[in-house]
């Protein structure tokens, strides 16, 4: 068994090492795009229980999205949807055997981080302007400018590390289990991993949710010249 | 532990088309699709409020109209009602009027017809009675019923007024002494000595039998009668009864 911390380069595409982590991320956009667009080919007025499974799910996510912000969920659903489907599918392709979730990894975590970290400035800048945006970390007073900026980096370190940390140790126990007790005592531990990677994604979307709403309330907020709206 | 700085990259660009392509592959189609039912569920509702706004406008017209039938319908009874009464009491009166009419006409012929009767009887009574009674009287014909209208002819003769008794007594042509049965000729000269002396003349006396006369003795000249007859008294007393029952 390799440590967790490190990537298993599987290739490498000229200067650029193709892990095991990247490989599984392609394998699980496929499964998720190719599986998309056949439950999204035929839907009509009169919905049948797939496409009324697939409606239950877009407004559950999307009523999710309209308690944590208040807003329309239309200009959020896009990013939280697919960031909570990928990692929720990322989560639990460690049930299938010789997997390991790209979650596991530092990097994929990384990723996804900066990438909520990125999408907080988009969305706060979309939804305030620059200037509202910059204004926004000088609440509730200058003073709170330094310590902003550095919970803005902190809060999205903290998200990544969270998630690494649970997918992780949950690969790493059941690995231990497994190689120590056989094949059927780790079960109801990849059961309890489940429910964490259930777990994990919700909580990591529905933080990102959070983070991006408080920056786009809080650029509208201290806006002077613009009225608060929600980004539409 | 160290960071795949290439890893981290390419895994953020994954996931950034992954979120690009499922945005397209099925958010978009999804979100589109519900919000294309929840736009014709929108539409149902509102043509079902339509039609139920117009449900119950037309409810209220026929609620309306049904009341406005109610007024109209309590209108015309009431009318119709009064119109009945006036022509019952109309009918009634013309009725009433026309039953008195009837009434009094059929009354009125009842009694002419009850007098027409009443009158014809009394006629027919009378006629029968002055029948009987001349029957009757045949039987009675006897000498002393003679020598009696002997006497009242006497006596009429006397209680004449004095010039029709000399016109009498002066007359030429004889007078007819008129009796109901043959008189004997002992007889005939006393009541010619009596009716001469009561005339105080001696006319040319003719005695002429006549049954009519039932009973009697009556002085007849070609210009003058005397009755004195039951035959007489008889015709008198019908006309009495025939003038009192008129």
């Amino acid at each position: 068994m390799t440590s967790p911390l490190e990537s298993l380069v599987l290739f490498y595409l000229g200067p650029v090492p193709i892990t095991l982590a990247v490989v599984t991320t392609w394998g699980i956009m496929i499964i998720l795009i190719t599986g998309a667009f056949l439950l999204t080919r035929q839907l009509d007025l009169t919905a049948t229980k797939r496409q009324a499974a697939l409606e239950l799910l877009v407004d559950t996510i999307d009523n999710q999205i309209r308690e944590t912000s208040g807003a329309e969920p239309a200009p959020y659903r896009g990013f939280i949807g697919s960031l909570f489907l990928f990692i929720l599918i990322a989560n639990w392709s460690s049930l299938v055997p010789g997997i390991e979730p790209p979650t596991a990894q530092l990097e994929t975590d990384a990723a996804l981080a900066t990438l909520v970290f990125l999408s907080v400035i988009w969305f706060g800048i979309r939804g305030s302007g620059v200037r509202g945006y910059l204004r926004s970390f000088a609440a509730p007073n200058p003073v709170m400018i330094p310590l902003n900026m550095i919970e803005s980096v902190t809060r999205a370190f903290s998200m990544f590390v969270r998630l690494f940390g649970n997918v992780m140790s949950g690969v790493f126990v059941i690995g231990i289990v497994a190689s120590l007790a056989g094949l059927l005592v780790p079960i109801p531990l990849m059961a309890l991993d489940l429910l964490t990677g259930l777990v994990q994604a919700y909580i990591f979307a529905v933080l990102a949710m959070v983070f991006i709403t408080s920056a786009v309330e809080d650029g509208a907020h201290h806006s002077k010249h613009k009225p608060p709206h929600s980004p539409n | 532990m160290t960071i795949d700085w290439w890893t981290l990259g390419l895994q953020a660009i994954n996931v950034l088309i992954l979120m690009w392509l499922l945005s397209r592959v099925f958010w978009r189609p999804v979100a589109a699709a519900i919000s294309k039912r929840k736009d014709a569920v929108k539409a149902m509702l509102d043509a079902a409020k339509e039609t139920q706004a117009k449900a119950d406008a037309a409810l209220a017209q026929v609620a309306a109209a049904r009341d406005g039938i109610t007024k109209e319908r309590d209108t015309i009874l009431s009318s119709a009602k009064c119109e009945a009464d006036a022509a019952t009491k109309a009918a009634l009166s013309e009725a009433r009027e026309k039953a008195e009419k009837i009434f009094a006409a059929e009354k009125a012929s009842l009694a002419r017809d009850t007098d027409t009767a009443r009158i014809e009887t009394t006629k027919q009574a009378a006629e029968l009675s002055t029948e009987i009674a001349a029957k009757l009287l045949q039987r009675l014909s006897t000498s002393s019923i003679q020598e009696a209208f002997v006497s009242r002819l006497i006596k009429a003769i006397t209680n004449m007024p004095e010039s029709d008794r000399a016109a009498l007594a002066q007359t030429t042509d004889g007078i007819d002494l008129v009796s109901a049965s043959d008189i004997k000729a002992a007889d005939k000269a006393k009541i010619t000595t009596s009716v001469q002396k009561a005339l105080g003349s001696t006319p040319t006396i003719t005695f002429v039998t006549d049954t009519d006369l039932i009973a009697g003795m009556e002085i007849r000249t070609s210009h003058f009668v005397l009755h004195n007859s039951w035959q007489s008294d008889l015709a008198e007393i019908l006309k009495e009864l025939n003038n009192a029952a008129q």
